[in-house]
């Protein structure tokens, strides 16, 4: 017996240890007791997942068809007892309630006497239970029940290995899933070959029929990136619906659906979140599990799970792609700005070596359109005339068809390729004109696409020159838009993208201020022959006028003959009888005399009234002068005259004019004064925003002007019996306007009337002299006159 | 007898307003100039004076200054061949300013208002 017991040990430990797979073991494990025991049949019945029930695993007999499985549930019959008791039970049929209680057992054994029980359990858990059923009456004695007992407890490690071994299987497994998913994360950083990585191996560890993820940008809604894969079922609801509304299953957020398309097929989704820090959120959504018999199958919770998981490492692996991205688009750009600027620098050193406009234009076009340059299709620039209120083509050009090989610098000098004739092009500056005229109008570059019409931006560019796509940069200068630069792909047809546009934008600043620089040059060059002309002129008009004096002096030499011809004729025809032969004769001389004398006063007192008798004077002087013809009516109204004279320069005048404005002003003030009075009169100089002025106040103490005619004083058709003839201060006031001076009044009633006139000082009478109060005037004086 | 200076530096000229005027019933006094003239007037109790402008030594313009200075009561005729010193404001201080024309009728005319009353 003994060595029966150690070959039975022996057996068992062989078995239990072979390299079989744990189920075979188990199944050698139940045939060896069978053996072992001498009992008809020995059957196995495990545990559940559930752990409700045990159901028959394995029998001695072989494998188990359909009709033979057996359940009990925990606690029922020999079996469910056993698994609750954890104890080893023998029962005979003759025992009451054993057949009704353990009646599935008849199936297989229907004629049994004996029934052992015996757990299969360790200290904690218990896996299952052994069955011995045979014929006879069997009283197992305690060698053997021992043999159960060790055999059961044996049984239990080698399934608790089996159960962590099966654990760690999947973990492995789960594992290598994963490393796999990292292995395809971690291959690229380029953000649309990571995305695609994604949704492939997504789909194929899921074993799903397709994937998709989306990400989107949470402020704005929009879609950043997205990527597909696989089948992806229409009637599935969008990536976007699935979230944020969370499913409301505990447990990491997921999202879980399924609908039945019109084929009647079931469709299944499973969705999770990605999480990434910021802006961004996004959806990895998974599409109908595979299985081999064209049926679609649910996701079940080890697939979510490594999905939530998957998600962790896409994100990582997403946001490392962006920031790489953002890197590298910044490095790129940096290296475009960089290569921009150098060029733009290039053009501008060479637009600085020309004022020419016509020249700069050529420059301008170069850059717009060289290779080298900034590439664009064709160009064309417009500047703004502001007298009719237009834009108007100034000149156009296409990109050579053979690109230049020289050097920028070098390129931009050499003469346009192909000139675009832009000369009859005029865009009228209002609103309603388009883009070329807003650009103006609103001093903003516009970017035009015939798709993307902007409402009232009509395309205005005429015939050839239509572009389906151009940019329109306004030339700015201080603030003021002197034109617009054009540009277009439209030869190419490549697409305008917005960084040229920023580009084009300082390029348009520069050529502004190159342009502007070369009108304002012009326009001075314009203005010097303009002066040169006048210079002429006047040196014309002054041979002209000296010409007149010539003829005028001979005229007058001409008249007082005339006049002794003349008026000794007729005291002749007075004397001559009417009869008399001579008396003809003398009328004859007298008609011819008057008609001489009709021809001198036609050229001599209308065209001498014209001369004038400008000079550079002395206004203190002036002022004397005149006293002296009004003291009689000074002296005769006891008036007493006060002089407060500064030292002026000279002043470029009409000297007889001014000697006028004064006598008027101080026979005026001799009639305001009839009773006597003071008559002050002061000169100073006076500077004022456009240059010096020789400033003369002549006040009286008259009483002062009544209001009524205050406002008419310089009226030429208004007199009054107590101030002045009325004319006076009209004349006055023309010649000081004649002279670009100014006469205002200051009435003080009950005191008296005060008269300010302002002279501007010639430029050229401010040169000093030494020794002299100022040189006379130069070769620009106006012509002058006949002489007293 | 109402006394006219006539002073003109032309000969025939005076030689023509001296007939004329003695036609009409005057004395007349003559001067080639108007230092000569000033001479007169001082002598003279004159009714009234006939002054060329352009005269040598010393023209109308300084000796109706002069005239007005010593007999401001005195009309003095400016007559002259110069229109445009009618705009010389020193001629203002004239009774009268007349361009000098062959026929003497408004010449005549005016001497005869002055000297009317
Ligand atoms: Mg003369």
């Amino acid at each position: 017996m003994a060595s029966d017991r150690a070959a039975f040990l022996t057996q068992m430990v062989e078995v239990l240890t072979s390299t079989v797979s744990f189920g075979e073991r188990l199944n050698n494990m139940v045939h060896l007791l069978a053996r072992h025991l001498k009992v008809d049949l020995a059957l196995y019945f495990a545990l559940d997942k559930t752990k409700e029930t045990l159901f028959l695993n394995i029998s001695s007999q072989g494998p188990i068809p359909p009709h033979m499985r057996v359940e009990f549930p925990l606690g029922q019959g020999v079996v469910g007892e056993t698994a609750v008791t954890r104890k080893v039970r023998v029962v005979h049929r003759l025992q009451p309630e054993a057949l009704s209680a353990n009646a599935p057992l008849e199936k297989l054994h229907p004629n049994f006497h004996t029934l052992a029980a015996f757990p299969v359990a360790d200290d904690n858990f218990l896996y299952g239970v052994l069955v011995l059923l045979d014929k006879q009456d069997r009283t197992f004695g305690a060698a053997e029940r021992q043999s159960m007992q060790l055999a059961g407890l044996m049984l239990a490690g080698t399934l608790r290995q089996a159960i962590v071994q099966e654990e760690a299987k999947k973990r492995i497994a789960e594992l290598s899933v994963l490393f796999e998913v990292g292995k395809a994360l971690s291959a690229t950083v380029e953000l649309d070959e990571l995305l695609e990585r994604i949704v492939s191996t997504t789909a194929k560890v899921i074993t799903a029929r397709g994937a998709a993820l989306e990400i989107i940008d949470r402020a704005t809604g929009e879609t950043r990136v997205s990527s597909r894969y696989g089948q992806i079922p229409a009637v599935c609801p969008a990536l976007k619906e699935m979230f944020p509304r969370p499913a409301k299953t505990t447990g990491p957020p997921h999202f879980e659906t399924q609908s039945v398309d019109a084929d009647g097929r079931t469709h299944y989704c499973l969705a999770v979140p990605l999480t990434f820090k910021g802006q961004l959120q996004g959806t990895l959504c998974v599409y109908d599990k595979f299985s081999p018999n064209e049926v679609y199958l649910p996701f079940d919770p080890e697939n979510r799970q490594l999905l939530i998981t998957m998600a962790g490492l896409i994100v990582n692996a997403i946001e490392n792609a962006l920031t790489f991205q953002q890197v590298e688009d910044l490095a790129e750009r940096n290296e475009r700005m960089v290569q921009n600027l150098t060029v733009l620098q290039e053009i501008s050193q060479v637009l600085l070596t020309t004022v020419q406009e016509e020249r700069l234009l050529e420059m301008i076009l170069q850059g717009l359109t060289l290779e080298q340059g900034l590439g664009f299709d064709r160009g064309v620039v417009l500047m703004v005339d502001e007298a009719s209120q237009t834009l108007t083509g100034a000149k156009g050009a296409e990109r050579a068809a053979q690109p230049s090989q020289a050097a920028l610098p070098a390129a931009l000098l050499s003469p346009l390729p192909q000139e675009v004739p832009v000369a009859d092009w005029q865009i009228p500056l209002r609103p309603d004109q388009g883009a070329l005229a807003l650009a103006v109008l609103k001093k903003r570059p516009y970017h035009y696409q015939e798709h993307l019409k902007e409402p009232g931006l009509p395309a205005v560019l005429p015939g050839k020159l239509a572009a389906r796509e151009f940019f329109v940069v306004p030339l700015i200068v201080k603030d003021r838009a002197t034109g617009v630069i054009l540009v277009d792909n439209q030869a190419s047809g490549r697409p305008l993208e917005s960084e040229p546009l920023n580009v084009l934008n300082m390029f348009a600043s520069q050529a502004a201020l190159v342009l502007e620089n070369a009108h304002l040059y012009s326009t001075i060059e314009a203005n010097n022959r303009e002066l040169l002309l006048i210079r002429e002129r006047m040196l014309e008009s002054d041979r002209l006028a000296a010409l007149s004096s010539l003829a005028s002096g001979m005229a007058h030499e001409i008249r007082n003959p005339l006049v002794s011809i003349g008026g000794f004729a007729r005291r002749i025809s007075k004397l001559v009888e009417e009869t008399s032969p001579l008396r003809g004769y003398v009328e004859v001389i007298q008609e011819e005399v008057t008609r001489l004398e009709k021809l001198l006063r036609e050229i001599l007192d209308f065209t001498g009234e014209n001369l004038s008798y400008y000079g550079d004077h002395d206004l203190v002087k002036l002022i004397e002068d005149t006293l002296v013809l009004v003291q009689r009516d000074l002296d005769a109204a006891n008036i007493k005259v006060v002089k407060e004279f500064a030292p002026l320069p000279r002043l470029h005048c009409d000297h007889r004019q001014i000697k006028q404005v004064f006598y008027n002003l101080f026979s005026n003030a001799c009639q305001a004064m009839p009773h006597g009075g003071t008559l002050t009169i002061r000169t100073y100089p006076l500077e004022k925003e456009d240059g010096l002025y020789e400033a003369i106040t002549v006040t009286d103490t008259g009483g002062g002007i009544p209001m009524e005619v205050l406002h008419n004083i310089f009226n030429p058709f208004f007199s009054t019996k107590d101030y002045g003839t009325g004319l006076g201060l009209a004349i006055a006031q023309r010649i000081v306007s004649r002279h670009y001076g100014q006469i205002e009044v200051n009435n003080e009633m009950g005191k008296g009337v005060t008269f300010l006139i302002t002279l501007p000082v010639a430029k050229y009478c401010l040169v000093k002299d030494a020794g002299q109060n100022a040189v006379p005037a130069s070769a620009l004086k106006a012509p002058k006159g006949g002489r007293r | 007898m109402k006394k006219i200076l006539v002073a003109d530096d032309e000969m025939s000229i005076r030689l023509l307003y001296s007939e004329e005027l003695k036609e009409e019933g005057y004395e007349v006094y003559l001067a080639a100039n108007g230092r000569e003239a000033l001479e007169i007037v001082e002598k003279i109790p004159l009714d009234l004076v006939i002054l060329d402008i352009k005269m040598p030594e010393m023209d109308g313009i300084e000796a109706l200054r002069q005239i007005k200075e010593r007999r401001p009561d005195l009309p003095v005729l400016l007559s002259t061949a110069y229109g445009e010193y009618r705009q010389d404001f020193a001629t203002w201080a004239s009774d009268e300013y007349l361009v000098k024309s062959s026929d003497l009728e408004d010449l005549k005319a005016m001497v005869k208002r002055y000297l009317k009353e």
